[in-house]
């Protein structure tokens, strides 16, 4: 049993390696426009070394370039932030359905999203208001769970209390919007990386990955947090800074992520959940793991949004719609829960 | 996980799915000199009607704007919220509106004790409110009519016929059908847009996003231009309005990108600014060639004197330097007393909405 997981946990680890950057390359040619793979390659190469081979007609650059690896870049980073966010969660609070929804980020998210679309105009942009109640909604969890911030009752009471208020606030924002502006919102609550932006990409990304970083080195500490509260203390783990540490690190990687992509629901459970399935609960492999695959499925589903229909489907809906029976499946065949 | 506050969207999304599965249906109306009369409504159904309409309660802007068009404003006992709170031209319009009771809100369909206390005689609502058309007339056992253009000319001039006919105004509204289409006629009719067969290939930027676009605009037709989404399957959002993609923008490389501009300068989230700095689009032919332009676009779907006026303006628009001497307020404020029977009320709705920065080249 133990040599077989351990041949799956490499070929995952290989898998993992390879997957994200070939899924990558091979999105690059997905799209409305189409551009054939050879001109996708000499555009490339064309960029990368520009006394070289012809960079190909100005608008493949442009689709390449300006529209599709932004784009993809993105969905990697989101993909990882999301799910590694997820997974690190789980680990700390030894639950498996605790995911950025339980902490308030989401809802936190949206309703920065609906004070700026609503009433603020292009004052404020919905990313920087998203970001910023994202980051509210935490500390608001933090703060009410006080002392007790490392129980995980009392930090997921606090999460679905600050979950509720944010929830109602953005329905009041909802009640009094234009209903145009409603639209937008409704939009950016179904989550879309349509609208990917290098200038947005640069102050997402390296927080991003950042945060994804430093979590994926705090593997070990979480397996430590992982074997109960008592247990780490008696190895010497101050726990409740530990965790809040996590808890922080967790909340501003997806709040970067959701800022810009909208709400993107059941990356940061479902993909975690997969990862254990195949390598067990080793928080040293769920991590990193769970980086590479959540990557990989918000590329796919990328992908599916926008060349199924002559219309994008939001992808938040498409993870939602896709992602759950699956996962339900999975769990009925499994028969069991991994942690 | 419910992040989305549906009972506050149905009208839009509704409406969306109507325009697919509802056939459009002139209103019809049959009956006798002064007694009951029946009107076959935007969903098919027949509906009895008193002889004589005093008092009314529209939940349709479209409609209640046509009434005030027919000279029967006085009549109106209670509108809808959007009209109170964000529509900057009924005010201008029907000054008195600010006096009367809005009887819905955003989650809410109709305040029916509000609307009990009103007494209205009948009261008109949206094809899109399926459902709540009949839960109406089954609660306040009166007549309930869904009327709408769904964005459609013919359906527009019908739905005034039909509502001066149930208002008793079918003078005034055979006066302004015949005005509608004496100067859409005039337009179509206009040099360059008959002798330019194929006009400009349009891309319209709608409802706020870049991205969302109506699958059917007919002011672009009959201006002589094309819309680039004419054809596409509608998406989930807004009315009759499918979502694309940048990709699909640049494979249609429009000659002209229009934003609806029905919007005060500071709510605007998509700007001709921001789309003629945006790198993505640079090698678009209507950014190259600095033909992006604000036009007004659905408002509740439409004002018969604001679509009229917009489809001069894209006339004037889509064949640049024909019409040296057009001038849009001038031309607005005619078409609006015509309707509204006051001066200046275009003038003053460009004030709000900056369109005197709208002209074409």
């Amino acid at each position: 049993m133990s040599g077989n997981r351990n041949k799956r946990s490499t070929a995952a680890f290989v898998l993992a390696a390879v997957l994200p950057v070939v899924l990558l390359v091979l999105s690059l040619t997905i799209g409305v426009y189409r551009i054939p793979p050879k001109a996708v390659f000499t555009t490339v190469v064309g960029a990368v070394f520009p006394g070289g081979a012809s960079g190909g007609p100005s608008p493949y650059a442009d689709i390449l370039f300006r529209i599709r690896l932004p784009r993809l870049l993105l969905a990697l980073f989101a993909g990882a932030a999301l799910a590694v966010s997820g997974a690190s969660l789980q680990a700390i609070f030894k639950n498996p359905l605790v995911f950025e929804f339980s902490l308030g980020i989401s809802y936190g998210a949206a309703f920065g999203a609906a004070l700026s679309l609503v009433f603020l105009g292009r004052k404020v942009p919905a990313q920087a208001a998203a970001f910023v109640f994202a980051i509210v909604a935490v500390l608001a969890v933090l703060f009410i769970a006080g002392k007790a911030a490392a129980q995980v009752v009392t930090i997921l009471l606090s999460g679905v209390i600050v979950s509720a208020l944010f929830q109602a606030l953005l329905s009041l924002v909802e009640f009094f919007a234009n209903p145009y502006a409603l639209q937008s919102l409704i939009f950016w609550l179904m989550g879309s990386l349509a609208e990917a932006e290098w200038k947005d990409l640069g102050v997402t990304l390296p927080v991003i990955g950042v945060g994804v970083t430093v979590l994926i080195l705090l593997r070990w500490r979480m397996n430590v947090l992982s074997l109960g509260d008592d247990e780490a203390r008696a190895l010497g783990v101050n726990v409740k800074r530990e965790k809040i540490v996590v808890i922080v690190l967790a909340a501003l990687t997806t709040a970067a992520a959701t800022a810009v992509t909208g709400v993107i629901s059941w990356v940061g459970l479902i993909v975690p959940h997969l990862v254990r399935m195949a390598v067990g609960a080793d928080n040293r492999k769920v991590i990193p793991l769970s980086a590479a695959y959540g990557a990989c499925l918000l590329i796919v589903a990328d992908d599916i949004a926008r060349s199924v229909a002559s219309f994008e489907i939001p992808i938040g809906i498409l993870t939602s719609v896709v992602g759950i029976p699956f996962f339900i499946v999975l769990l009925k065949k499994s028969g069991k829960i991994w942690l | 996980m419910r992040l989305l506050n549906l009972s506050g969207i149905s009208r839009l999304l509704r409406a969306a799915v109507l325009a697919l599965i509802i056939p459009a249906v002139p209103a019809g109306l049959a009956g006798q000199a002064g007694g009951p009369i029946k009107v076959v409504d935007s969903l098919g159904r027949t509906v009895v009607l008193p002889a004589k309409v005093e008092r009314i309660i529209s939940l349709e802007p479209e409609i209640t704007r046509i009434i005030v068009a027919l000279g029967a404003g006085e009549r109106l006992v209670g509108i809808d919220f959007f009209l109170r709170r964000h529509d900057r031209l009924f005010p201008l319009v029907f000054p008195p509106s600010e006096r009367l009771p809005v009887v819905s809100n955003q989650g809410q369909d109709l305040n029916y004790e509000e609307a009990i206390r009103l007494r209205p005689d009948i009261i008109f609502s949206s094809p899109s409110e399926f459902r709540m058309t009949d839960s109406i007339e089954r609660k306040m056992k009166l007549p309930v009519v869904a009327l709408a253009s769904m964005g459609k000319f013919r359906d527009l001039l019908a739905e005034i016929e039909t509502l001066g006919r149930i208002i008793g105004r079918e003078e005034r509204a055979a006066e302004l059908v015949s005005f509608f289409g004496r100067r859409m006629g005039s337009l179509r009719e206009t040099g360059p847009v008959r002798a330019a067969g194929a006009g400009p290939s349009a891309y319209l930027s709608f409802w706020g996003s870049l991205l969302r676009t109506p699958v059917s605009y007919e002011p672009v037709e009959a201006a002589g231009g094309k819309n680039l989404a004419s054809g596409l399957l509608p998406s989930y959002l807004g009315t009759a309005g499918a979502t694309v993609s940048l990709e699909q923008i640049l494979l249609w490389d429009p000659e002209v990108i229009l934003i609806q501009g029905n919007y005060p300068p500071a709510e605007r989230q998509v700007t001709v600014e921001g789309i003629l700095r945006d790198p993505r689009l640079a090698s678009v032919r209507a950014v190259r060639d600095g033909r992006v332009h604000y036009t007004f676009g659905f408002w509740y779907w439409w004002d018969p004197a604001l679509v009229l006026v917009e489809t001069a303006y894209l006339v004037r628009l889509f064949h640049p330097g024909s019409f040296p001497d057009f001038d849009l307020t001038r031309e607005g404020d005619a078409i609006f007393k015509e309707f509204y029977g006051a001066e200046g009320l275009f003038s003053a709705l460009c004030r709000v909405l900056d369109c005197h920065e709208w002209k074409p080249e």
